[in-house]
C-alpha cells in the first residue's frame, strides 16, 4: 500500500482528486474527495467529531489516489472513516449482509432455483426496498450451485507452469461456469491450475464499512493462499476487484501482525490478473494463437479497479490479436456500479448519472457486445444499455473453437 | 511485439510530457505515457504569458515547437492561439492585466477593448471569485495599460445551488453532463448581460464538452462571451491537460496513469527499463527511446541535483559523458533549475526530447 503516515501533509488541496471523481461529477452536494480524505481526516486524527453521512456516498473507486499527483491515498482515508460511520438500522442491516457475499451466496446456493425465484419476485423486491433500502429496478445476478473444482491430478502434472486461481464470490456462486472457462483458458495456454479454496476477498467487506469482516476474511485468505504462493505459485484472478484487493496486500488491512501483513505482501506481489498473465505467455511466445477468424465489433471498458492495479490494458490488446475481431475502448470513466453502491436505493439515481457517460459512448459504438472484466460493470452496462456484456475470457475461449458468441 | 515494449516511453504528463508524447506520436513512434499526476500545468492559469515566451528565446527551433503545440491542441479539440512576441493582454482575477501570447479562445475572448462595456459576472456562493473588487480594480488598471473601457459588476444566482460553497470545478462538471443547467446558466447570463456587449465570467464553461457546444452556448447567450482562469485547479489548465490525454488515447498512445516511476533502469550506457511502481509488483515499460519529463521527479530519478544536457537534451554524468545514448529530458530538467511552470520551455523541451528520441531510435535501428 501506499505510504500513509506523511501522505496527509502531501495533500496541497489542489482537487486534481475533485476531478477525478466520478460522485464529485453528478452529486450537486457531494463534497468531494479532497474534503472527506485528507481535510477531515486531519480533524479526525484530532479526535473531532466529524462524521458525515456522505462518507457513504463514496464508490471505492480509487480514482482520486491515482490522479493524485502527491500519492496522496484519498480513497483509504475515507474507507476507514467509512467504518466508523453510524448508519440507520434498514441500511445497517443491509450492508452487513452486502459486505457478506460468501457467506449470501451460501445460504442462497442450499436451493438456488428457490432463492432466484424468491428474488425475483416482485413483492420479494418491493419488501427488499422497504425494509433494506434495496433499490427495486436491480435484479439480483442468478444463484447457481456451486461447483467449481479443481481439475484432476492428471492435467496438473507435466511440466506446466502451476498457478492457483482465485475465483471470488461472483463466479463461486453466480457464474461457476465461468470459472471452468478460465480454467480452460489457463489450460489451454500451458498452465496447471488449482482452485483456491478461499472466501470472499474483502472488497465488498471494505466498501460497506465492516472493516472487522474484511479483516477476518483477509486472514483466511492469507492463510489459505501462502503455502501456494510460498511454493512458488503465481495467484491469478479474473475479478479486477478481488485482484485489487489482493495485490493491495489486503489493503493495509493486516498491518498490526507483521507475520500476516508480510505474507499479504507476498501473496499480492504474486498475484496477477488473467490478462496479464496470458499477455506475459504472450510476450515470451507462448501465447496459444490458435484462433479461428471471427467476425466481431466490440466496445471494451475497463473497470476502475482495473485501472487501479496500473497494469496497462491487456485484455485490449489480447482481444485484438483475434483476427477479426474489431475492439474500442470506451474509456468513458467510471460505470457508476461498483459492487453493492448501485443496489442500494438512496445511491442508484447516482450511480446510474455516473453511467450515463459511459452508456452513451457505447450505444454510439453500436458494438456487437461490451468486453469487460468486472461482473458488476457487466450487470450496470447491461442495466443501463441495450447491448450484452461479457468477460473477455468468454471472447477468448470461443475464438479457439470459432464458435459464435 | 512484446507487449510492454514501445519506441518512446515518456515520463510525465505535465505540458512537456504531453507535448513529447504527442511528438512521438506525430513521428509515427509506438508511444507510452506513464505519468503520477497532471502536472503543475494544471495548476496555472492555462495561457502562456508573454515573459516566459520571451525566456525561451527566439530561435526557429523554439517556433517551430510551439506551432506544433498549436496544431496538436487544434486536433485536441482545445485551440490556442495568439501571437508568439505577445502583447496582448488578459484580465486575472486580482482584477489586473498581463501580458499573454497564446491563450484558449473563451480566455481571448476576455481582452479588454476600446470603447467596450463589459459585465463581470460572478454567481452567489461562488468562492474565489469577487466581481465587485474585480470590477472597481480593471476600470482603475485598464486605464493604466491604456485602454478606454469600463467594468461593472453583475452577480446571478442559481436555482440548482444547494446552499454550499460552490467551486468552478463544479459548474464545469455540471455544464458537461447538464443539459437542463446549461439552460439555467444560460438564462441566468443573459439576463445579467442586460445593457452589456460582453460578459466576463470565472472559467467554467466545462471540461470535457466540445468547441461546438461551447460555441452553441455563446449563440443563444446573445452576446460576446469572456473566461477567467480562477484559483487552481484552473478550469482551461484542467481542460488542455484532459482533452490532449484523451487526443493522445485517440492517437494510440498507451497511457499509465497513478503510479510513480520508481526507477529507470541504465545499463553500459543505454536505458533498458523504465520501472513503474504500480500495485503488488513493478511494470516494467521497456523503451527503445525514453523521455523523461517528470518535473522536479526527474532529477530524483537521475541521482543527481543538478543535470547538464548534451545538446540533444541526453543528461550528461558528472564526468561529461551521455548517461544514456537513448535517454533525453524535457521540461523542468531541461531548463536549468528544475522549476515548474514555465510554460513555453515545456513545450520547447518536450517536442525537441521527443524529436531526438525518435530520431535516436532510427539511427540505432539503422546501425
Amino acid at each position: 500500500m501506499r505510504p500513509d503516515d506523511f501522505a496527509i501533509d502531501n495533500c496541497l488541496k489542489c482537487a486534481v482528486c475533485n476531478d477525478a471523481c466520478p460522485v464529485f461529477g453528478v452529486h450537486p452536494r457531494y463534497p468531494g474527495p479532497k474534503h472527506l480524505g485528507p481535510e477531515l481526516e486531519r480533524l479526525r486524527r484530532e479526535g473531532v467529531a466529524t462524521d458525515t453521512e456522505w462518507l457513504e456516498y463514496c464508490l471505492g473507486c480509487h480514482r482520486c489516489d491515482l490522479a493524485c499527483p502527491h500519492q496522496v491515498s484519498v480513497s483509504e482515508m475515507i474507507a476507514r472513516a467509512k467504518a466508523k460511520h453510524r448508519k440507520p438500522l434498514a441500511r445497517s442491516l443491509r450492508d452487513w449482509w452486502f459486505a457478506r457475499p460468501g457467506l449470501l451466496g451460501m445460504l442462497a446456493t442450499i436451493l438456488p432455483a428457490l432463492s432466484n425465484f424468491a428474488l425475483s419476485m416482485r413483492p420479494a423486491r418491493f419488501l427488499m426496498s422497504r425494509l433494506m433500502r434495496i433499490a427495486p429496478r436491480r435484479k439480483f445476478p442468478a444463484y447457481t450451485r456451486p461447483n467449481l473444482h479443481s481439475p484432476a491430478k492428471e492435467t496438473t502434472s507435466g511440466d506446466r507452469m502451476r498457478v492457483v486461481f482465485f475465483p471470488g464470490c461472483f463466479i463461486r456462486f453466480n457464474r461457476p461456469e465461468l470459472g471452468r472457462k478460465v480454467i480452460d483458458l489457463l489450460e489451454r495456454n500451458g498452465f496447471a491450475v488449482e482452485v483456491a479454496r478461499t472466501d470472499c476477498c474483502g472488497v465488498p467487506a471494505t466498501a460497506n464499512g465492516d472493516e472487522a469482516k474484511a479483516r477476518s476474511l483477509a486472514r483466511a485468505n492469507v492463510r489459505s493462499l501462502i503455502d501456494h504462493v510460498n511454493a512458488g505459485m503465481r495467484v491469478v484472478t479474473a475479478c479486477s476487484s478481488c485482484g485489487f484487493m489482493l495485490k493491495t496486500g489486503f489493503g493495509g488491512l493486516l498491518d498490526d501482525d507483521k507475520e500476516f501483513a508480510d505474507a499479504a505482501r507476498q501473496i499480492g506481489a504474486s498475484t496477477l490478473d488473467i490478462g496479464e498473465l496470458l499477455m506475459a505467455q504472450s510476450d515470451a511466445g507462448k501465447l496459444n494463437t490458435t484462433f479461428q477468424p471471427t467476425n466481431l465489433r466490440l466496445a471494451y471498458h475497463a473497470p476502475c479497479h482495473q485501472k487501479a492495479q496500473g497494469i496497462g490494458r491487456p485484455w485490449y490488446h489480447l482481444l485484438g490479436k483475434i483476427p477479426g475481431v474489431a475492439i474500442e475502448d470506451i474509456d468513458a470513466g467510471c460505470c457508476g456500479m461498483s459492487g453493492t453502491y448501485g443496489f442500494k436505493q438512496e445511491k442508484y439515481n447516482v450511480s446510474m448519472a455516473i453511467g450515463q457517460q459511459l452508456f452513451d459512448r457505447i450505444s454510439a459504438s453500436q458494438p456487437q457486445m461490451v468486453a469487460t472484466e468486472c461482473a458488476t460493470c457487466q450487470m450496470q452496462i447491461e442495466h443501463g444499455t441495450t447491448f450484452k456484456a461479457i468477460h473477455p475470457v468468454e471472447v477468448m475461449l470461443q475464438a479457439y473453437d470459432g464458435r459464435p458468441l | 511485439m512484446e507487449s510492454n515494449r514501445y519506441d518512446v516511453v515518456v515520463v510525465g504528463a505535465g505540458l512537456s510530457g504531453l507535448t513529447a508524447a504527442g511528438t512521438a506520436v506525430r513521428e509515427n513512434q509506438r508511444v507510452a505515457l506513464v505519468a503520477n499526476g497532471p502536472g503543475s500545468f494544471v495548476l496555472g492559469s492555462g495561457c502562456l504569458e508573454t515573459q516566459d515566451m520571451l525566456r525561451s528565446g527566439t530561435a526557429p527551433e523554439r517556433n517551430e515547437a510551439i506551432a506544433f503545440f498549436c496544431e496538436m491542441a487544434r486536433l485536441a479539440d482545445c485551440p490556442f492561439d495568439g501571437d508568439i512576441a505577445g502583447g496582448r493582454y488578459l484580465p486575472t482575477i486580482l482584477g489586473g492585466f498581463k501580458s499573454v501570447a497564446l491563450a484558449p479562445r473563451l480566455l481571448w475572448n476576455a481582452e479588454p477593448r476600446d470603447g467596450a462595456s463589459t459585465a463581470i459576472v460572478g454567481i452567489r456562493g461562488l468562492s474565489d471569485f469577487d466581481e465587485n473588487f474585480m470590477a472597481e480594480r480593471m476600470n482603475e488598471r485598464a486605464r493604466t495599460i491604456g485602454f478606454a473601457c469600463t467594468y461593472a459588476a453583475r452577480q446571478i444566482s442559481l436555482a440548482s445551488d444547494c446552499g454550499i460553497p460552490v467551486t468552478t470545478l463544479r459548474i464545469a462538471k455540471r455544464f458537461d453532463c447538464d443539459p437542463e443547467f446549461r439552460s439555467e446558466l444560460r438564462d441566468a447570463l443573459r439576463l445579467a448581460a442586460q445593457g452589456f456587449e460582453r460578459i466576463l465570467v470565472p472559467s467554467m464553461l466545462g471540461l470535457h464538452c466540445s468547441e461546438t457546444l461551447i460555441a452553441q452556448f455563446e449563440r443563444e447567450l446573445g452576446c460576446a462571451l469572456g473566461e477567467m482562469p480562477t484559483l487552481p485547479p484552473s478550469i482551461p489548465g484542467l481542460r488542455l491537460s484532459h482533452r490532449l490525454w484523451r487526443y493522445l488515447h485517440r492517437m494510440g498512445v498507451e497511457l499509465f496513469q497513478g503510479f510513480p516511476v520508481q526507477k529507470l533502469e541504465i545499463h553500459e550506457g543505454s536505458c533498458t527499463g523504465v520501472h513503474v511502481a504500480s500495485l503488488g509488483h513493478p511494470l516494467i515499460l521497456r523503451g527503445e527511446s525514453v523521455v523523461l519529463a517528470a518535473g522536479r521527479h526527474s532529477a530524483d530519478l537521475l541521482g543527481e541535483a543538478c543535470v547538464e544536457l548534451d545538446p540533444q537534451m541526453r543528461p550528461l554524468t558528472p564526468g561529461g559523458s551521455a548517461m544514456a545514448w537513448n535517454l533525453f529530458a524535457a521540461g523542468a530538467l531541461a531548463h536549468n533549475g528544475a522549476c515548474n511552470g514555465e510554460d513555453a520551455m515545456e513545450i520547447l523541451t518536450g517536442y525537441w526530447a521527443a524529436k531526438f528520441a525518435a530520431a535516436a531510435r532510427g539511427s540505432y535501428a539503422a546501425r
